[in-house]
């Protein structure tokens, strides 16, 4: 019975065209994916060689001075690209994975963005999340909105409904098919982006898949019980189909656009402007304040005093830090509303099954945005460890020529990302279920009243 | 064609749409999303265009209360310019969201665009935005489709096509009324889009629109019902090919998956496959290379410097640069903020120009997607496309460079060529000189410059027109009743 229902469904054009499409779109998007990862990989390799280049040129030119040579030098950390991140870009392609930073004013660096095509940010990278969030779907419902209905109107349900043991394990039984092909689909493509994206077997993979597997699951109960409203295969497609532009296109928008407007960041603007005054009026200050302020932020550099002299090092670096210090309110605000954002949206996307699987997929492949925030408090520990090192030999003069520069080598930042299976699938499950059980009950009323 | 006949079929069309509940639902869900639209966007507007417009007013107060200092000091110190919001970004954001928001200007450097709203986003932007354009020009079609689908289709699954023709009513009168009476519904739409986007420009008391604007929103309008006008044609010419009202539906969604979603983000990767953009770690490096071959001015020996420091000399026959009767340390910044910026400028012009490239595949794409066409001309018109984006970062550089070379000149000027001694005061010049430099003030483009610069697209759209019109009268020459 089920190989003869297998060979109808394959040989319908719907079917194998439908099947085709998505199968070659998610196979280039995992190629799209793949040109990501290189053109990251590259511009890492890219950022640790100049860096040694750049030190060695720096020292060679500066070499008199440890507080001018450091006024040049800068040292990159890099965001380490998980290879998942092929199979979700997310922000990675806005937000540099790369800072380059010197040891003065952090406040003034970290916040640089990436080279970017903005119509390309515009209309969407297409990679397979998209393909999972926007294609599958369309596939589930291509194949399964007529399955009760096209009978009923072909005039064949009654016959068929005669033959079998129930009606409604014969509908479950064409359903489960189509969801064999669908997943077929998914495990190959999987299976394609594991080998093309080298993928390990980790935790974090068996999350993607999880997720993948329980979003596919959701729209076949969100089918099932379309069908279960036996409707016209036409109101069933139009009701599909407005189902998928809610979930997909208007709901996500509109969460947006709330987001945008309930949170907005004008502290961003505030603290570019609080970090460059507080730098820059201390150069028309006297000194000794200045000096005072940054004996309490460090007390064990209290030893090194004011130098005599219009221009010296210790108050130089001591007007920059003065750039942080003072802007660290506004920064401090911008970093709270962003990670309020990250937490409004991880809490309204547990109720949109599209939003959620986007969301997790980016936090696993650490492409989201509470990987930026992340790696931007790493950008600061690397800044602080960079200035605790330097500021003494700056303080006391030390010879360039001392200091091994070698060692100063491209840093790496990875996010671990602890995944909590229940709050990742969750939600995904009870959407399932819910819709599972909604059909169930459409589907036990009609068979009470015979009309199935 | 006769009037009445016509106008009987379109008001039938109209009268059946509202007898559908589902589809009165949806159009109700479509007209309650362009008025949460036009108020999320006009308050994203106002907070935005408030917010940036006080921070560059403070910035510019606070150029001008500095105190007396070295006009290099001073050049360090820098501004900050801010984007200011396109008024018709509250119509179509475009790209508004992806490009950055703040930018700060110095000698030397050229800082990146920064604080975008893409980059402080969840992710959840990538799904889109909601504003009356996305509304127009994705949803609206759609639902024309679902009503569209039945128009021909349904009349002749019930047999009601065959009775028309038998009474003499001819093919061309049939399509003609049915498109006239699809279109008259997304007209409706736009009508209301009219009366919002005029009450939230009523509504925006400081920055009233300009008659320039009125202009622009007219043209908008305008492509926006030729744009309507394709789908409407596209929509019942389906419904009269295909033989069941099932297939026409499933033909229709088909074409429209592909020109709303599928085809814009394909055509996009393909041009980024075609035309690699640097990343920002080669684009940086290769300017650096080039700025050191051509000369470096932070190596005390470095021949070009040094041969501009002797052909000076032999100008004002000294032998030191102390003895010149001008600042000399100044005339160097000048030339090396010249070498940097003209080479800095070609880079970024072959950066703009390889963006352009993949752009263009898109652009291109508008003769098999008239979405593509109409998505260009309206994000060039509202202010808010690729070109509104490049003409910021232009103009806050050039205005970079006029800082940066002004305070050259005043140094140039002003300051002695002497070193001061180690304890001696460091060299200044008086305030009053801040306020020589004026304001950054953004130009926006000409209106006529912001619809010719989409020529293609408007090409592209009246070609689809033309095409469908052209199919229209063939096919109902072919067409059968059954």
């Amino acid at each position: 019975m089920l190989t003869l229902l297998f060979k109808s469904f394959i040989r319908s054009k719907v079917a194998v065209i439908g099947l085709a499409v998505v199968l070659f779109t998610g196979i280039i998007s995992i190629y799209i994916g793949r040109q990501h990862i290189d053109k990251q990989i590259k511009s890492i390799e890219k950022t640790a060689h100049f860096q040694q280049e750049h030190i060695q040129r720096n020292v060679q030119y500066f070499n008199k001075e440890m507080g001018l040579l450091l006024y040049h030098l800068r040292f990159s950390l890099v965001n380490e690209t998980h290879p998942l991140n092929g199979m979700s870009i997310g922000q990675r392609d806005i937000n540099s994975s790369i800072q380059s930073i010197n040891i003065r004013n952090l406040e003034n660096q970290k916040y640089d963005t990436d080279l970017f095509n903005p119509f390309n940010l515009l209309t969407g990278n297409l990679d397979f999340s998209f393909v999972l969030i926007y294609l599958f779907p369309l596939l589930i419902i291509s194949f399964s909105y007529n399955l009760l209905s096209e009978e009923k109107e072909g005039g064949t349900w009654p016959l068929v409904s005669t033959q079998g043991d129930s009606p409604l394990k014969l509908l479950l039984r064409k359903l489960l098919i189509r969801a064999i092909a669908v997943f077929a689909t998914l495990a190959m493509l999987l299976f394609l982006g594991a080998v093309i994206l080298s993928i390990p077997m980790d935790s974090s993979f068996m999350a993607t898949i999880a997720i993948a597997v329980l979003y596919l699951l959701c729209w076949f109960a969100i089918c099932l019980w379309v069908i279960s409203l036996q409707k016209r295969s036409s109101t069933n497609a139009v009701i599909l189909l407005s189902s998928w532009m809610m979930l997909t296109v208007i709901l996500p928008g509109a969460v947006n656009n709330y987001i945008l407007n309930k949170y907005p960041v004008p502290e961003a603007m505030a603290t570019a402007i609080a970090q460059r005054e507080g730098y820059h009026e201390k150069w028309d200050m006297d000194k000794q304040p200045t000096m005072d302020k940054f004996y309490a932020h460090y007390p064990q550099f209290r030893k090194y005093a004011l130098p005599e002299g219009q221009f010296n090092w210790p108050w130089y670096y001591a007007m920059q830090q003065m750039g942080d210090d003072e802007s660290q309110v506004q920064a401090n605000a911008m970093q709270d509303k962003l990670w309020q954002r990250e937490r409004t949206s991880a809490f309204i996307a547990r109720f949109i099954p599209t939003l959620h699987t986007q969301h997790m997929l980016n936090a696993i492949a650490r492409a989201g945005l509470s990987n930026q925030l992340s790696f931007l408090d790493s950008t600061t520990r690397f800044h602080e460890k960079m200035r605790l090192h330097f500021y003494p030999k700056i303080f006391e003069g030390s010879d360039v020529s001392g200091e091994d520069w070698q060692q100063f080598k491209m840093e790496n930042f990875s996010q671990t990302y602890n995944i909590s299976w229940l709050s990742v699938l969750m939600p995904l499950i009870l959407v399932s279920v819910l819709f599972v059980i909604l059909s169930t009950v459409n589907f036990r009323r009609s068979l009470r009243y015979d009309r199935i | 064609m006769r009037r009445d006949v016509l106008l009987l079929l379109a008001r039938q069309v109209v009268s059946n749409t509202f007898r559908n509940k589902a589809i009165v639902m949806l159009l109700g869900i479509v007209a309650i999303l362009l008025v949460y639209a036009t108020y999320s966007c006009a308050g994203i507007y106002l907070q935005e265009t408030q917010s940036r417009q006080s921070y560059q007013k403070e910035v510019r107060e606070h150029w001008e209360e500095m105190p007396d200092k070295h006009p290099h000091r001073m050049a360090h110190y820098g501004y900050i310019v801010f984007r200011p919001k396109s008024p018709l970004s509250i119509f179509d954001p475009g790209m508004e969201s992806y490009v950055g928001n703040a930018v700060f200007l110095e000698a030397h450097r050229q800082n990146s665009v920064n604080f975008s709203e893409a980059g402080f986003s969840t992710g959840m932007l990538r799904f889109g935005e909601i504003s009356m354009a996305m509304i127009l020009q994705i949803l609206v079609p759609l639902v024309i489709f679902f009503i569209g689908f039945n128009t021909v289709a349904a009349d002749r699954e019930n047999g009601t096509l065959k009775i028309l023709l038998g009474q003499g009513v001819s093919w061309k009168e049939i399509l003609t009324g049915k498109i006239i009476g699809l279109f008259g519904i997304a007209l409706s739409l736009l009508l209301l889009v009219i009366v919002l986007l005029l009450a939230a420009g009523l509504s925006i008391p400081q920055q009233q629109l300009t008659a320039d604007d009125l202009w622009l929103i007219c043209w908008i309008m305008l492509f926006y019902a030729v744009y309507f006008g394709i789908i409407s044609i596209v929509a019942v010419l389906i419904s009269a090919y295909s033989r069941t009202a099932k297939l026409a539906l499933v033909s229709s969604i088909s074409i429209w998956l592909l020109w709303a979603i599928i085809l814009p983000r394909t055509m996009q990767a393909v041009g980024g496959f075609l035309y690699a953009s640097p990343s920002r770690i080669e684009f940086e490096t290769a300017i650096e290379k080039e700025l050191i071959q051509k000369g470096d001015s932070h190596n005390p020996d470095d021949p070009y410097y040094k041969a501009l420091k002797d052909s000076v000399l032999r100008i004002y026959n000294a032998t030191s640069v102390e003895q010149l009767p001008f600042n000399y340390s100044g005339f160097q910044m000048k030339e090396g903020e010249r070498i940097s910026a003209v080479i800095y400028n070609q880079h970024l012009f072959a950066l703009l120009e390889r963006y352009q490239q993949q752009n263009d595949v898109s652009r291109l794409s508008a003769f098999i997607n008239p979405l593509m066409a109409l998505r260009n001309l309206s994000m060039s018109i509202s202010g808010t496309g690729f070109n509104a984006y490049t003409r910021f970062q232009q103009q806050a550089e050039g205005y970079r460079y006029q800082l940066a070379q002004h305070m050259n000149d005043l140094q140039i000027k002003l300051i002695s060529n002497k070193k001061p001694g180690d304890n001696d005061k460091p060299y200044s010049i008086s305030r009053e000189h801040w306020k020589s430099l004026p304001d950054f003030s953004y130009k926006a483009d000409s209106p006529v410059r912001m619809i010719t610069s989409e020529t293609l697209s408007l090409f592209a759209l009246l070609c689809w027109m033309l095409l469908l019109i052209i199919t229209v009268s063939i096919l109902s020459k072919k067409l059968k009743a059954i």
